[in-house]
């Protein structure tokens, strides 16, 4: 959490993050280029900037994997949130190998040559009304366009500026570049450059993605509460047993495609606030109570369950729910009132569930 | 989404600006993090130490500016025709080329059928040479002509269908390893763009080659549709002429046919 800019706020967690990251990217341009050549069975060896370019770009495609997996692993086992938290420098890192690829390539593919390097990779080759030629490069290019985009945006800064749901939907434009990824590397290298296991590992990383993120969507809809209205006039809609919450947790009430609201309960006490993190529409109730605080498991923020709002200094609010009981009951008013409304909690069991009741 | 927790179990959340993860989840992350690490060299030992073959063409550097005479001739791209280099021996055809990806058809034109001077260096990818015009030579007038040095008429081998891949004949021979394939497609159409001649490298052979230089039906350069067809598995026919050791395909390009 933040109140103010800073280019990078810094902590062991962060550092740590990147460290591991750092090492995973070593590693495998290390062993590429440095171990692997060993032990090539080739007559003369693939040309150093080709073979630079091989390495920096399927280090990209195996990070945008890795970065699409996070999400869905997440959610499909919460140990795996801590992956999730520093992800953006994920994403800067690849953004920036991607350039690195681009730059090989156009230093050896387009350079020698009487046409402009930038003009010969739009006009070099034209055939894009066919699959096999197709000019793979510029869905390459269009994807490095939405790494630098999404790069440049991943700072708060840009997250408050543009607002959290359109910010979000701008960095969706993340599964757009890994599918161009796979094409790009589908219609060239995989067509005649690569050996026999890239096509292997390609298609089983673009596979893990996809089953991924069906696995994470099957299980969000199978573990989301229905949502049946109270037999009265009033529009009330039932959460269930309180107690069945577990302490310091939340139920994900699901009200429309596009509204959740999560219910947590504080020793005897139940509150409601809108599941959609302030910062980056994290999913608040997958969080917890910590500190009295509902945090948000994807970077932290914090807010009172009463009012929805973040803890002075910071200036966060969510919008929060009406409940009540009836009987054993707990009922949500699925009206969400205005960000930082005070209601106060439900309290739940014993003598003041009847009196509620 | 209900966090179903059995009563007493330990319930670790992380929190990313917390001083540590919890306890329970460090064990967790190393294990992740080892695997991640050890994953990533795995994966690029697989797929460095399995690279294919790009073949032994090369630039002939070690051997140095060369320095040859010959008759060039200017169609369908420029070819310099040596004589033996021995007694006894077989004359030659060598392919010419600018430096980069540029064609020496400026250079060769005004001196068609010309004994000439060609300077420059040397590509070559087995039998198949090709010679890098530049330096303080290039190609000019030949300043001592050969005596009595007269190329063998072109011979024809008759009307063939191969199936094979065009390449630009300066990547194939060894300016890139590889040169050859889709992934260098734009990089070939860039060369014949710039003028270096178009080959055709077949999967079989004929009169014991493989490679041939390539040319429209009328021997002429080949036209821009071409570079629709670069870098594709293809079969195309045409008639077949011997210049020396090299082949050349005069192929009807309206019966290429993607394989």
């Amino acid at each position: 959490m933040s109140h103010k800019y800073i280019p990078v706020i810094w902590n062991r967690t962060k550092i740590v993050y990147d460290i591991v990251a750092v090492a995973c990217i070593a590693a495998y341009l290390g062993v590429y280029l440095y171990v692997a050549p060993l032990f090539q069975t080739v007559t003369l060896p693939i040309d150093a900037l080709i073979y630079r370019a091989q390495a920096y770009g399927t280090c990209v495609f195996f990070l945008l994997t890795v970065i699409l997996c996070i999400g869905p692993l997440s959610r499909l086992d919460t140990r795996f949130l801590p992956l999730l938290y520093n992800r953006r420098h994920l994403g800067v890192m690849t953004a920036c190998l991607a350039v690195v690829h681009v730059k090989y390539i156009l230093d050896w593919y387009y350079a020698f040559s009487p046409t402009d390097r930038y003009v010969a990779v739009l006009a070099s080759n034209t055939s894009y009304f066919q699959f096999l030629g197709f000019p793979f490069e510029v869905l390459g290019l269009a994807a490095l366009l939405i790494l630098l985009v999404l790069a440049t945006t991943s700072h708060d800064f840009w997250l408050h500026f543009l607002g959290p749901p359109l910010w979000k939907t701008l960095h969706m434009g993340i599964y757009f570049a890994y599918a161009l990824v796979v094409f790009h590397v589908a219609l060239g290298a995989l067509q005649s450059a690569a050996g026999p296991v890239i096509p292997l590992v390609v298609g089983a990383s673009a596979s893990l993605v996809i089953t991924l993120h069906l696995l994470a969507a099957r299980k969000e809809r199978s573990t989301e509460n229905d949502v049946p209205l109270e037999a009265d006039d009033t529009p009330w809609v039932v959460v269930g047993d309180p107690m069945q919450i577990p302490n310091k947790r939340a139920q994900i009430v699901a009200l429309k495609e596009d509204e959740r609201v999560a219910v947590f309960r504080d020793g005897d006490k139940v509150s409601a606030i809108s599941n959609v993190c302030a910062h980056q529409n994290g999913p608040l109730g997958e969080g917890k109570i910590v500190y009295g605080c509902v945090t948000c498991p994807w970077h932290g923020y914090q807010y009172r369950v009463e009012d929805g709002c973040s803890p002075p200094p910071f200036t966060e609010k969510v919008p929060t729910y009406r409940l009540k009981l009836k009987g054993n009951l707990l009922l949500l008013d699925p009206i969400a009132l205005p960000a930082g409304t005070y209601i106060e909690p439900v309290v739940v069991g014993g003598v003041h569930a009847a009196e509620k009741a | 989404m209900q966090q179903k927790k059995p009563k007493g179990k330990p319930d670790p959340f992380f929190i990313g600006w917390a001083k540590k993860p919890p306890k329970l989840l460090q064990g967790f992350l190393f294990f992740v993090s080892a695997v991640l690490v050890g994953g990533a060299a795995g994966v690029a030992f697989s797929i460095g130490a399995s690279v294919p073959d790009p073949g032994n063409g090369t630039f002939l550097w070690s051997a140095g500016y060369q320095t040859m005479t010959g008759v060039v001739e200017a169609k369908p791209y420029p070819v310099l025709r040596l004589p033996p280099s021995e007694p006894g021996g077989e004359p030659r055809a060598l392919l010419l080329s600018g430096v980069g990806k540029r064609g020496v058809q400026g250079l060769a034109g005004p001196l068609d059928g010309k004994q000439v001077d060609a300077g420059g260096v040397l590509l070559k990818r087995g039998t198949i040479e090709m010679l890098q015009v530049g330096g303080q030579v290039k190609l000019r007038a030949a300043e001592t002509p050969l005596n009595s040095f007269e190329p063998q008429p072109a011979e024809d081998l008759g009307r063939w269908r191969l199936s094979g891949e065009v390449c630009d004949g300066k990547c194939y021979v060894g300016a890139m390893r590889p040169g050859v394939g889709l992934a260098h497609k734009a990089c070939a159409n860039l060369c014949l763009i710039g003028g270096v001649p178009p080959v055709f490298v077949s999967t079989s052979p004929v009169d014991g080659s493989s490679f041939f230089l390539l040319a429209d039906a009328q021997g002429n350069p080949v036209p821009e549709d071409l570079y629709d067809l670069t870098a594709l598995f293809i079969s195309l026919e045409g008639e077949i002429e011997r210049r020396d050791d090299l082949l050349i395909f005069k192929a009807d390009l309206t019966t290429a046919k993607r394989l």
